[in-house]
């Protein structure tokens, strides 16, 4: 029973910190579908540079490059105007590529076993941690304030004196860090970088994001729950439950489905924040 | 003398357009200014700069006699200076401590409990009275300009400008307004207000300036003046009497509706058991502060919004019959909002123009869209109120506002109209526009249509409405005969005071 | 900015040949690889076009959306429930009905997958990228397990169908290089249907709800209603771009059946623009880049450089098309 919470933890580990990237850049209006991509890239850097330099310098490593992507993000949506679905879709392309062939070119293939690592510990602490933080400074700060007056609309923000554009840089640089420390998480579980490793866990933080209403600490809870039923089908799976087999299938397709629901409507109300993807 | 703002020679430039060339303005300190001008004369524009939020191409900004280069709406805040938009600055789902704070928080970690004290202070020194912790999509119109105006405390502005701050307010509400502007006044703030609303400008301010089509005019203690002579100022020509209307002749019922209920975004009664018959051949004018429920009436006649009880006939119409069957019997609607309402920003004339008549010939025979026939209509719209256009196969927003409007009128009096709903059709004309306007209607609806004007001025629909029906919390109600054209009557009904 | 635009373009690509040479790779053979594998001969040639008819037909679908305002990102998922819907009929029925059961059956999956998407944008006003993301992963998981499952061919351990027998194959038109029906078919629904947009009172109501919701609902035009039948138009073209990978290029069905062709058909609708009839030369485009992505490995370079190349393509494509005129007060 202590493993399967324990797993539950690990899995849920680079949900939470990749739904609280979501929170900080969707808060202040902008459309993130990149969290994939920026995690992916940071996995990715954080692999090769911890293959060479050790894990420090990895993780260092890794979120530096997420914090780079999104500053391309911050560039192509706040700049150039670009629509944020699109940079988004362009930017997952360009972790997936990049990843792919920084992986094939610069790692050493022959290399076996683990990599070194940091305490898986430390990630699970600051995930846990983050989302209470990050509601504490959105209600009881200045930028945390501002942040939000930006996401729920930018043009009246404007005339209060603020800069969304110098706002919306703040959120996604948050952004770059979350989905580095996510990326580099993947990297320190598992013991290497391996092709598209995130495996649509962007997108499942995303969904944990909407359904919990783009609130840090119910993100935290349906992370949390998504990251047990992940570990939950680890363990049932192949088992009969009364008397009827589980097809893995089932327990994984179990958090986009609930989220579809959720989007429906039929999980309490619509708290879109007003101002996402405006200028 | 010291003045607390003095703007010399300030020029600006839109595209091709001269928004503002060499205005002067000076304000005397702790005195209320009026700015004064139709739309489009120039004077948001002039209050934008000195607010921070649009730097000029030439002149010079002194503030309290020291030159200043505002390069954001925070330098304008820091050397005092406060403004008042005519759309209010709040965001709804913040709370109201949060929306007065926004921007000016002072500290990095937020004080609730200090910072709400400080805001109880504020607004009991002015009689004001908030729930700070909630949200604020509640507030009405006048209590948002309250803490509009909390919000210039909170700053410390000395300086507060003003946009149309009672276009939004019932009079009452405006009276309590000025209470509260002279208030301030009296501790030694210097006011500028910007309206087109005469009687503020007589019966509250010291001195005004006239602008026009972006050039400065005159400035005057107000003592100096009187209406007259200001409107003269403002037109630039001497206002003819409007000729009192001749009784139309009606034809058949064009509209008609008993006791209808209609429900606004937020589930609030926005029409309230409300009744009007409108004939063939009549200008029929709602008259209402905003937020009456003119807006969802207009879109329960178009049939955008639902009906929830109540008769309900349009032409040969029913309650059920779509926007589409209406549109084909012969209903034109001028919206209000007329970027998000009336046209599609990256269309041509053209296409726009065969927005709403597009399945009818000429634009379209069966499914086929005739190109040949809806050229020709858009040059028929576009000829109507002579709009000034480059081609009608550029785009809609190459024309200038008050363009765009006469192109969206001509393409609302296109054909044969058998009802107008008009929202504001004046919005963004000039006078003569204006008057341009309300003759095609007029010359509709003596060929057999029924017109509804809505809007917010008043003297407008007197001049041009056959009769006038006052709108106030979601009721119609008509004046009684001997008072059916008189302009305090109609006012008073409209804010619901008998 | 007057030199916005090119000062973009000129800094991703030189992120790009940096990567390149980080990576000590020649551009000229990494250029070279890719034409010579995509149109350096009749059989590269073949292969190209083997990847344009998926790609185009799908671009199809996403443009359809795209013109209506909404994003399918969901084109991915519509695709693979086509494709497994139309092996399950056309196992079942042999020859040339079985084609166009199949074909319809397939087109139908794609529509009933993008109707939660289409209901939930008009009656819920749920972002529809977000819902379709979620389908896609969804799909993928449904696919998967039928086809390891349920219709998995007996005879092997692998997660695949038997193949169609020939009969129930779409054929070729030309044999080298190979052009196929379906591709045909692809090129004049593109044809179609940029005529419809320009000429029709359908295509009129499904602009006007693209760029102007609201001005069109006051137009008489009913956006939700607008909104549901694009999206299950886009679904039924994704749906068929997955039924004649069955019935014409792959002759079965299999788990991970896609290689991304949804999402590569954003790009393609993208790049086409405002003119539906650019969806061929930027299909084609894509499609070359596909398969000259392949042949690269030979060269020793890693395929993932034509993803990145996509993601570039994509945004240099978008800021030319949604480049705003910032408009004066």
């Amino acid at each position: 029973m202590n493993s399967l919470l324990l797993q539950s933890l690990f899995l849920a580990t680079p949900l939470i910190l990749a739904a609280m990237a979501g929170y900080t850049s969707e808060r202040a209006g902008v459309i993130n579908i990149a969290l994939e991509g920026k995690m992916l890239m940071a996995a990715c850097v954080a692999g090769l540079l911890t293959a060479t330099h050790g894990p420090i310098v990895g993780l260092i490593g890794g979120v530096v490059s997420a914090v780079l992507l999104s500053l391309l993000h911050w560039v192509l949506t706040q700049h150039y105007n670009l629509d944020h679905i699109i940079s988004g879709m362009a930017i997952n392309a360009i972790g997936a590529g990049g990843t792919n062939f920084l992986w094939n070119k610069l790692s050493d293939l022959g290399r076996v076993g683990q990599l070194p690592s940091l305490s898986l510990w430390i990630f699970c602490a600051i995930a846990l941690i983050s989302p209470f933080v990050l509601a504490r400074i959105s209600s009881h700060t200045r930028p945390g304030l501002r942040l939000l007056s930006v996401g729920a609309d930018p043009e009246k923000a404007r005339l209060a004196g603020l800069e969304p554009i110098k706002i919306r840089l703040g959120g996604l640089l948050l952004t770059g860090v979350f989905t580095g420390l996510a990326g580099a998480f993947l990297v320190a579980n598992s013991g290497t970088f391996t092709d598209n490793m995130t495996a649509g866990k962007g997108f499942i933080a995303l969904a944990a994001l909407i359904i919990a209403g783009w609130r840090p600490i119910q993100a935290l809870i349906a992370s949390l729950a998504f990251g047990f039923f992940s570990a939950l089908q680890l363990v049932v799976q192949g088992v009969d439950l009364f008397g009827v087999k589980l097809p893995s299938e089932l327990w994984t397709a179990l958090p986009y489905v609930v989220t579809v629901i959720a989007l429906a409507g039929f999980l309490g109300k619509n708290r879109t924040p007003a101002g996402l993807g405006k200028a | 003398m010291s003045y607390a703002v003095e703007l010399r020679q300030i020029s600006k430039q839109f595209g091709a357009v001269q928004a503002l060339d060499s205005v002067n303005l000076r304000v005397r300190a702790g005195s209320m200014h009026a700015l004064v001008g139709e739309n489009g004369a120039g004077k948001t524009t002039l209050m934008r700069i000195l607010y921070g939020a649009l730097s000029a191409d030439s002149g010079t900004v002194l503030v309290d006699g020291k030159e200043q280069h505002f390069a954001s709406v925070r330098d304008a805040n820091s050397a005092g200076i406060g403004m008042v938009s005519q759309h209010y600055a709040i965001i709804p789902e913040l709370s109201c401590l949060q929306n007065l704070i926004l921007g000016a928080e002072g500290s990095g970690w937020l004080s609730i409990t200090k910072a709400t004290q400080r805001a109880q202070a504020l607004a009991e020194s002015m009689g004001f009275n908030f729930d700070w912790s909630a949200r604020a999509h509640t507030l009405s119109p006048a209590a948002a300009q309250k803490l509009e105006i909390l919000k210039l405390l909170w700053r410390n502005a000395r300086i507060m400008i003003l946009d149309e701050p009672t276009a939004m307010l019932s009079p009452a509400d405006s009276t309590s307004l000025f209470e509260s502007l002279n208030q301030l006044r009296e501790k030694g703030a210097t006011i500028i207000l910007v309206t087109h609303r005469l009687p503020e400008v007589m019966d509250f301010c010291e001195s005004v300036t006239v602008l026009r089509g972006g050039k400065w005019i005159a400035s005057y203690p107000v003592s100096e003046t009187n209406p007259a002579m200001l409107a003269e100022l403002i037109v630039g020509e001497k206002m003819e009497e409007a000729p009192p209307l001749e009784a139309p002749s009606l034809g058949e019922p064009r509209l008609q509706f008993q006791n209808l209920m209609v429900v606004g975004d937020k589930r609030q009664l926005s029409v309230n058991d409300a009744s009007l018959e409108l004939r063939a051949g009549e200008i029929v004018g709602i008259a209402g502060v905003d937020g009456s429920g003119q807006r969802e009436l207009v879109h329960a006649i178009l049939g955008a919004r639902a009906i929830e009880s109540g008769f309900f006939q349009l032409l040969s119409l029913a309650a059920k019959s779509s926007t589409k069957e209406r549109l084909a019997h012969g209903l034109r609607l001028i919206a209000e909002d007329r970027l998000h309402e009336a046209v599609i920003e990256g269309w041509s004339l053209v296409e726009n123009g065969a927005l709403g008549l597009h399945r009818q010939p000429p634009m379209a025979s069966a499914n086929w869209i005739d190109v040949p026939g809806r050229i020709a209509a858009a040059q028929t719209m576009a000829e109507r109120f002579s709009t000034k256009h480059g081609g009608v196969n550029l785009p809609i927003t190459s024309l200038s506002g008050g363009n765009q409007q006469r192109f969206v009128a001509g393409r609302a009096l296109f054909g044969d109209p058998k009802l107008i709903v008009a929202f504001q059709p004046a919005r963004g004309l000039d006078l003569k526009g204006t008057a341009d306007v309300y003759a095609g209607i007029r010359s509709a609806c003596q060929n057999g249509a029924g017109a509804l004007v809505i809007s917010f001025d008043l003297d407008e629909l007197l001049e041009y409405c056959d009769r006038i029906v006052t709108m106030c919390n979601g009721k119609l109600s008509t004046p009684d005969s001997d008072f059916a054209r008189d302009r305090d009557t109609i006012g008073r009904m409209m804010v619901g005071a008998s | 900015m007057k030199f916005k635009l090119p000062v973009l373009v000129i800094a991703l690509t030189c992120v790009f040949f940096g990567m390149l040479l980080f990576a000590k790779i020649s551009p000229a053979t990494a250029f070279k690889g890719l034409f010579m594998g995509s149109l350096g001969s009749s059989g590269a040639i073949s292969g190209t076009l083997r990847e344009f008819m998926p790609l185009l037909i799908a671009g199809l679908a996403v443009y359809i959306a795209l013109r209506a305002g909404l994003f399918n990102i969901g084109v991915e998922g519509q695709l693979l429930m086509g494709a497994m819907v139309s092996v399950i009929v056309a196992l079942k029925i042999q020859g040339f009905a079985g084609i166009c059961l199949a074909s319809l059956s397939g087109a139908l999956a794609g529509a009933l997958w993008a109707y939660p998407a289409a209901a939930i944008k008009a009656y819920r006003n749920g972002h529809e990228v977000i819902t379709t993301i979620m389908l896609n992963a969804i799909a993928v998981r449904i696919t998967d397990y039928v086809a390891k499952g349920p219709i998995h061919d007996p005879s092997g351990t692998a997660s695949t169908t038997v193949s169609l027998s020939d009969s129930t194959r779409i054929g070729n038109v030309l044999a080298t290089p190979a052009v196929n029906i379906s591709l045909l078919v692809g090129v004049a629904a593109v044809l179609c249907f940029a005529y419809w947009l320009k000429r029709t009172v359908g295509g009129y109501e499904l602009r006007a709800v693209g760029e102007g919701p609201r001005s069109a609902l006051f137009g008489g035009i009913e956006p939700k209603a607008i909104i549901v039948r694009s999206m299950l138009a886009s679904g039924a073209v994704a749906g068929l771009a997955g039924a004649f990978m069955v019935l014409a290029t792959e002759g079965r069905f299999y788990a991970d059946f896609s290689p991304g062709y949804g999402f590569d058909a954003l790009g393609v609708a993208l790049l086409a623009g405002s003119n539906p009839i650019l969806l061929i030369p930027s299909g084609f485009l894509f499609a070359a880049l596909a398969k000259g992505g392949t042949s690269l490995a030979v060269e020793g370079i890693p395929k993932g450089m034509t993803t990145m190349i996509l993601g570039l393509v994509i945004i240099v494509a978008a800021a030319i098309r949604y480049r705003k005129v910032v408009p004066h007060e």
